[in-house]
C-alpha cells in the first residue's frame, strides 16, 4: 500500500503526470487504431465477401458433385449454388440474349440482393432487400429487360421450355462483378426450375458457382478438404483472385494503418521514455534518502515497480477507455457519410491496447527507473556524487526492441519489421552525426550573431550531448509525421486516380466493323464519352517456339486452356507500360507480325523477347514474334488485353470491336437505345461494381485520415515531453540570468532562439530521414510509388522551428512571469 | 554504541592515491554525544558516512550497536541503519513533492509503522510546526525546514542520530534554536549523537569532541579524542 501512497503523492506533486499522460495516450492511440482497424477490416472483409456473395466460391464449368454438399452440411459450412448461362428469353415476338442466373435458396451468403417492384428504382424507399430467392415459376429481372422485351411486371417470359412470371426487378446483386464473360440483362430464377428449361445440354457453356460461408477456421478447414478433390475445370475463388485491384487497395490500406499504429506507439514510447527518465532523475535524492534510512535495494525496487505497475494498470484502463471513445466517435462520424455500418470489434481487439501498454512500460518506462535502487546511500551526503543512469544508446536500443516486438505483434511480417528497423536505425545513426555537426556549425554562426542568438547557440553547444538527443527525439517525431503524411497523400491520390469519378462503367463488346461508325455517331449525339474502339478476335495460343508448351506450363497458365481476346493497337492505353522490348513505331517491319504480351502472362509462359507464338483463330493460324512485355492496371476499367498485335495484324480474321464508356446513372437508358438499334452488340455493366469499389476506397481513405490525426496527437505529446524534460536546467539558467539583471526580452528571446534552433535542425533532419524512410517503404513495404513533395523541405525545418519554439517558450514562460528567486528556489 | 578501529579511507585519483582518513579510532557510548570538527576537506563527512554505514572504509572496522558494519554487505548495513539510525543534513533533504507531515511520515512508513501519521503529527508539534503540517518545503523557511528534518529524524526513535552540519545553511539565531531543539530531543530520547560541524560553539555542547586535520585525529591534548573516549 505504501507504493500506492507514494504514487498518489508523486501524482499530486506533478511528477508522474507526464508519464501517466504519455502512457494513457499510447494505449489510447493504439486501442483506437487497433479497434477501429479491426472493425474496418472486418467490415471490409464482410464487404469484400459481398463482392463474391460468399466467403469463398468454387467455380466450375461442370455440375459439382452432390456428395460435397452433404460434406459441407456436416461441417456446418453454409452453402448456396448458382448456375449462369446466356440464353434467349422470349416474350411474344420480342427476344433478348439474357444472362440467366439460377439460384438456390440461401443465395447470397454475403452481401444483399436488392429488388424492387418499380423498374429503374433509385429511391431507397422503393428498394428492398430480397427476403429470399425467386420462388419456383417466378423470375426477377434487370429493369432494362422490361423495355427490351416490351413487358411489365406480372407478365410472363419464356426461358427455353419453361415459362416464368416476372415478379420483381433486380436493383443490386452482390456478386455482379464476377468476371466479364456473361452479357446481357439479368434474369434470375429458382434453381429448381433449371431442369425444366431444358436449356442446359451436354456441351452447353454454363458456369456453376458453389457459394460457401463459415467463420474463418471452419471454412479454411473445409477448403483444405475440398482443394485436393478439385478437377481441372474447378477452382476456388476468393476476394484476392476475384478482384485483383480492390484486393491490392485493401492490402496497402491495411499495411498503412498497421504502420501508422506502430508509429503512434513509437511516438508515445519516446514520450514515455523521456518522462520516465525525468522522473528517475528527480527521484535520485529520494532514493538516496530512503536508503540512508535503511530501505534495501529490493525494497526500493519493489516500491518503484509497484508504483509503475499501478500506474500502468490505471493508465492502460483509462487509455483503453479513451481509445474506445475516440474510435466510437469516429465510427459515428463515418456512419453519417457511409451507409455501411461497422460491426462491433471482438473483445480481443482491446487486448492489443493492454499489451501495448505493458510493452511500453517494460521497454520505455522501466529501463530509466531500473538503476534507481542502485543509487548509493552515500549520495545523501555527497550531492556531487555521480550516479549511474541508463545510457541513451541503451534506451534507444530497447526502444527499437519494443518496435520489433510491436511490429511483429501487429503484422507478423518479417520484411516489414526489417524495413522499419533498418530505416529507423539508419536514420537515427545518421541524424546523431549530422546533429552534432549542425550544433558545431551553429555555434560558429552564433559567434557572429546578436546577444540573443549567441546565448542560445552557446547554450546548445554547451549541452551538446543533451541537445543532440533532443534534436533526435524531435526529428524522429517530425520524420514519422512527415513520412506518414506523404504516404497517406500518395495512397489516397493513387486510389482516387485509380478510379476517378468518370471511370468507364460499361463495356460494349461484339461490335461489328460496320457498326463502329454508327455507334460512334450515336454516342456523340447522346453526348456519351467513349474510349478507343479496339478490334478483337477470339483465339487460342497453341505453340510457343513451334512446340506445344509443357504439361506443367499448361496446368499453370490459364491462357493456354481457353480462348483469349486478341487485339491490335497503334497507341498504348495510358495505364499500359512497356517493361521490355519495343512498341510498334520501333518494330522493324521485316520481323513480321509482332505481339506485345502482358507481363504476368509472359512470366507464366516463361516467354522472352523474340520468342515465336502461334495462335489458332477460328481454325486459321497466326504466327507472331514477342516484341515487348507490358505491365497494365486491370483495375483501370479500360479494355485491356493479354496479347496486343502490331497494327493490322488481325484484319484478316474478321475482328469484332470493343470499347468502354462512362455512363452516369441518368444516362443508363442509353443502353436500351443502343441495344434496340444494334441488337447484336453485347453490353457488360460494371457500374454497380465500380460503385462498390469506390465506397470501399473512400472508407479506407477515411480510416487512414483518422489514424493520421491520432498519430499527430502522439507526435505533439512527444514534443511536449521532450521540452518538459529539459525544463529544470533551463528554468535554473534563465532564473539565474534574470537574477543577474537580464531583461525579460533577452531571456525569452534566447529561449525562443534555442528551442526554434533545435526545432529547425530537427526539421531538417526529419526531412532527410523521411526521404530515407519513404525510399525504404517504397522498396520493401508498401506497393506504391511514393513521390516526396517539395513542400516537405519547407515545412520540415520551418514547421519544426515554429512548433518546437512555440512549445518551448510556452512551457518555459514561467521563468519570466515568476520572480527569479522563486524559480531558483524551486529548481534548486 | 559505536566503535571505530583504525579506519582509513583512500581513493585513487589521476594524481595518485589520495588519503582521506588515516588510522582513526573512536568509541562513543550510548546516550553520549560526539562532535567531529575540522576544516573543509579534513574528512569529517567521510568519517560520518562510514560511521553511519553509508560508506565503507578502505581498512579498519566499524561496529554499531554491537554489529560489525564493515563485515556486512549493503543489504545488511541497510538493516542496521533501519533499526538504529537517523539523520539530519545540512541541506535538510526534504522531498519537495511531500508536505511537512508526509516528509516526517516517510521513514515511519518505510519501517512499516502503523501509526505513522499520528507520530509524525506529535513530532511536528514537538518542533513547533503543528500549524505547518500541510505545507510543502518550498513554503517553509530554512529554519522550519530543518525543524521538519529534525522531527523526521527523531520520529523513528533512532538509537544513533547522525547530524551533518545541521546549522550550515542557517543564520546564527535560527541555528541556535535548531540546535537547542536537537539537544533537547536527544536528551529526552537518550539518543547517541554524532555531529559534524565546524562551529566550535556547537561542538562544545557535545560531551566529547574530536578534531580532524587532513584525515588524521589531532592531538588529544586540546580535545577529548579517541583514547580518552575509549573508556
Amino acid at each position: 500500500m505504501l507504493a500506492l501512497r507514494l504514487l498518489w503523492r508523486n501524482w499530486r506533486s506533478g511528477e508522474v503526470k507526464i508519464l501517466a499522460g504519455a502512457l494513457v495516450l499510447a494505449v489510447a492511440v493504439v486501442s483506437a487504431i487497433g479497434v477501429f482497424t479491426e472493425r474496418l477490416e472486418r467490415s471490409l472483409i464482410k464487404e469484400s465477401s459481398s463482392f463474391l456473395g460468399a466467403d469463398r466460391i468454387v467455380r466450375s464449368s461442370h455440375p459439382i458433385d452432390p456428395a460435397w454438399f452433404e460434406a459441407a452440411d456436416r461441417r456446418q459450412v453454409r452453402q448456396a449454388r448458382t448456375a449462369m448461362f446466356s440464353s434467349m428469353v422470349f416474350a411474344g415476338d420480342n427476344m433478348h440474349l439474357a444472362s440467366v442466373k439460377a439460384v438456390t435458396p440461401g443465395y447470397p451468403l454475403a452481401g444483399r440482393l436488392e429488388i424492387s417492384t418499380i423498374p429503374f428504382a433509385v429511391a431507397a424507399a422503393d428498394i428492398a432487400v430480397a427476403p429470399g430467392v425467386p420462388a419456383p415459376g417466378e423470375a426477377w429481372v434487370d429493369s432494362r429487360l422490361l423495355p427490351l422485351l416490351d413487358i411489365e411486371l406480372g407478365q410472363r417470359v419464356q426461358v427455353g421450355e419453361k415459362t416464368l412470371t416476372v415478379t420483381r426487378v433486380v436493383i443490386r446483386e452482390p456478386d455482379r462483378g464476377d468476371g466479364f464473360s456473361l452479357f446481357g440483362a439479368r434474369l434470375m430464377m429458382n434453381f429448381a426450375d433449371l431442369a425444366a428449361t431444358e436449356v442446359i445440354q451436354p456441351g452447353s457453356r454454363v458456369r456453376y458457382h458453389w457459394l460457401l460461408a463459415a467463420e474463418g477456421a471452419r471454412l479454411d478447414a473445409f477448403m483444405q478438404w475440398v482443394e485436393p478433390q478439385l478437377t481441372e475445370h474447378q477452382r476456388i475463388v476468393d476476394l484476392e483472385s476475384a478482384q485483383r485491384g480492390l484486393s491490392s487497395t485493401l492490402q496497402t490500406g491495411r499495411r498503412f494503418l498497421m504502420l501508422a499504429g506502430v508509429v503512434g506507439v513509437l511516438l508515445a514510447g519516446v514520450a514515455i521514455a523521456i518522462a520516465a527518465q525525468r522522473f528517475a532523475g528527480r527521484h535520485v535524492d529520494q532514493v538516496a534518502l530512503m536508503k540512508s534510512l535503511g530501505a534495501s535495494a529490493w525494497r526500493i525496487r519493489g516500491l518503484y515497480m509497484g508504483q509503475l505497475l499501478l500506474l500502468a494498470a490505471v493508465a492502460s484502463l483509462l487509455g483503453m477507455l479513451a481509445g474506445d471513445l475516440v474510435q466510437r466517435a469516429v465510427v459515428a462520424a463515418l456512419a453519417a457519410i457511409f451507409p455501411i455500418s461497422l460491426g462491433a470489434a471482438p473483445i480481443g481487439a482491446y487486448g492489443i491496447g493492454a499489451i501495448t501498454g505493458l510493452v511500453c512500460v517494460l521497454f520505455f518506462a522501466l529501463p530509466p527507473l531500473w538503476h534507481l535502487p542502485l543509487v548509493p546511500p552515500l549520495k545523501i551526503l555527497r550531492r556531487e556524487m555521480q550516479v549511474g543512469a541508463i545510457r541513451t544508446w541503451l534506451q534507444g536500443a530497447l526502444g527499437l526492441c519494443a518496435v520489433v516486438v510491436l511490429v511483429w505483434l501487429y503484422s507478423g511480417d518479417a520484411r516489414l519489421t526489417a524495413a522499419v528497423i533498418v530505416g529507423l536505425g539508419a536514420v537515427i545513426a545518421l541524424s546523431a552525426l549530422v546533429a552534432w555537426r549542425l550544433l558545431h556549425a551553429g555555434r560558429y554562426v552564433g559567434m557572429r550573431a546578436g546577444s540573443v542568438w549567441r546565448l542560445a547557440l552557446a547554450n546548445l553547444q554547451r549541452r551538446r550531448g543533451q541537445s543532440v538527443v533532443q534534436i533526435l527525439v524531435f526529428a524522429i517525431a517530425l520524420m514519422l509525421l512527415l513520412t506518414l503524411t506523404t504516404v497517406r497523400t500518395t495512397l489516397i491520390d493513387e486510389w482516387q486516380v485509380q478510379l476517378p469519378a468518370d471511370t468507364p462503367n460499361h463495356f460494349l463488346v461484339n461490335v461489328a466493323p460496320y457498326e463502329v461508325e454508327p455507334i460512334q455517331r450515336l454516342m456523340t449525339q447522346q453526348q456519351v464519352q467513349a474510349n478507343h474502339l479496339f478490334p478483337m478476335v477470339r483465339g487460342r495460343l497453341t505453340h510457343v517456339n513451334d512446340a506445344v508448351p509443357a504439361a506443367q506450363v499448361q496446368r499453370e497458365a490459364e491462357v493456354l486452356r481457353r480462348e483469349a481476346n486478341l487485339s491490335w493497337a497503334e497507341s498504348l492505353n495510358p495505364d499500359n507500360r512497356i517493361t521490355a522490348g519495343v512498341w510498334w513505331p520501333d518494330w522493324p517491319a521485316e520481323r513480321g507480325v509482332g505481339v506485345s504480351v502482358e507481363q504476368d502472362v509472359a512470366a507464366e509462359l516463361q516467354l522472352a523477347l523474340g520468342d515465336r507464338l502461334r495462335f489458332s483463330i477460328g481454325g486459321l493460324r497466326l504466327d507472331a514474334t514477342v516484341a515487348s512485355i507490358r505491365s497494365l492496371e486491370w483495375d483501370s476499367m479500360r479494355p485491356n488485353f493479354y496479347f496486343l498485335f502490331s497494327p493490322g495484324a488481325l484484319d484478316n480474321y474478321s475482328p469484332m470491336y470493343l470499347t468502354s464508356v462512362y455512363l452516369p446513372p441518368q444516362k443508363k437508358l442509353f443502353i436500351n437505345d443502343l441495344l434496340r438499334k444494334f441488337p447484336t452488340v453485347v453490353v457488360i455493366e460494371m457500374d454497380k461494381v465500380i460503385e462498390q469499389i469506390q465506397t470501399i476506397v473512400a472508407q479506407v481513405s477515411q480510416g487512414v485520415e483518422l489514424v493520421l490525426w491520432l498519430v499527430l496527437v502522439g507526435g505533439l505529446f512527444v514534443l511536449l515531453a521532450a521540452v518538459n524534460a529539459s525544463m529544470d536546467s533551463r528554468l535554473q539558467e534563465s532564473g539565474l540570468l534574470r537574477a543577474l539583471g537580464s531583461r525579460r526580452g533577452l531571456v525569452m528571446g534566447s529561449l525562443w532562439a534555442e528551442f526554434s534552433t533545435l526545432g529547425f535542425f530537427a526539421g531538417l533532419l526529419a526531412v532527410l530521414g523521411a526521404q530515407v524512410l519513404l525510399f525504404g517503404l517504397q522498396a520493401w513495404a508498401l506497393d506504391i510509388a511514393v513521390r516526396p513533395h517539395l513542400w516537405m523541405w519547407l515545412l520540415g525545418p520551418l514547421g519544426g522551428a515554429a512548433l518546437v519554439g512555440a512549445l518551448g517558450v510556452l512551457s518555459c514562460r514561467r521563468v519570466v512571469t515568476v520572480a527569479p528567486a522563486v524559480v531558483l528556489r524551486e529548481v534548486g | 554504541m559505536i566503535e571505530a578501529s583504525q579506519i582509513s579511507k583512500s581513493v585513487t585519483t589521476s594524481e595518485g592515491e589520495l588519503v582521506i582518513l588515516n588510522d582513526v579510532s573512536l568509541s562513543v557510548g550510548g546516550g553520549d554525544s560526539l562532535a567531529i570538527t575540522g576544516a573543509s576537506g579534513s574528512g569529517k563527512s567521510t568519517l560520518l558516512g562510514i560511521l553511519a554505514g553509508l560508506d565503507l572504509p578502505t581498512s579498519g572496522s566499524v561496529s554499531l550497536n554491537g554489529q560489525v558494519l564493515t563485515d556486512m554487505d549493503e543489504e545488511g548495513r541497510a538493516r542496521v541503519r533501519a533499526a538504529n539510525v537517523g539523520f539530519v543534513f545540512q541541506s535538510f533533504q526534504l522531498l519537495p513533492g511531500l508536505s511537512a507531515l508526509e516528509n516526517v511520515m516517510m521513514p515511519l512508513e518505510l519501517h512499516g509503522s502503523r501509526d505513522a501519521e499520528q507520530r509524525a503529527r506529535e513530532f511536528l508539534q514537538r518542533v513547533g510546526l503543528q500549524e505547518r503540517l500541510r505545507h510543502y518545503p518550498k513554503q517553509l523557511s530554512g529554519g522550519e525546514q530543518q525543524r521538519v528534518a529534525i522531527a523526521r529524524a527523531f520520529a523513528s526513535e533512532p538509537r544513533v542520530l547522525f547530524a551533518d552540519e545541521p546549522t550550515g545553511n542557517l543564520d546564527t539565531a535560527t541555528g541556535s534554536r535548531v540546535i537547542d531543539l536537537l539537544f533537547e530531543l536527544n536528551r529526552e530520547q537518550g539518543t547517541t549523537l554524532i555531529l559534524v560541524t565546524h562551529e566550535s560553539r556547537l561542538a562544545r555542547r557535545c560531551s566529547a569532541q574530536m578534531a580532524l586535520q587532513a584525515g588524521r585525529v589531532m592531538a588529544p591534548a586540546t580535545l577529548v579524542a579517541a583514547d580518552a573516549l575509549a573508556r
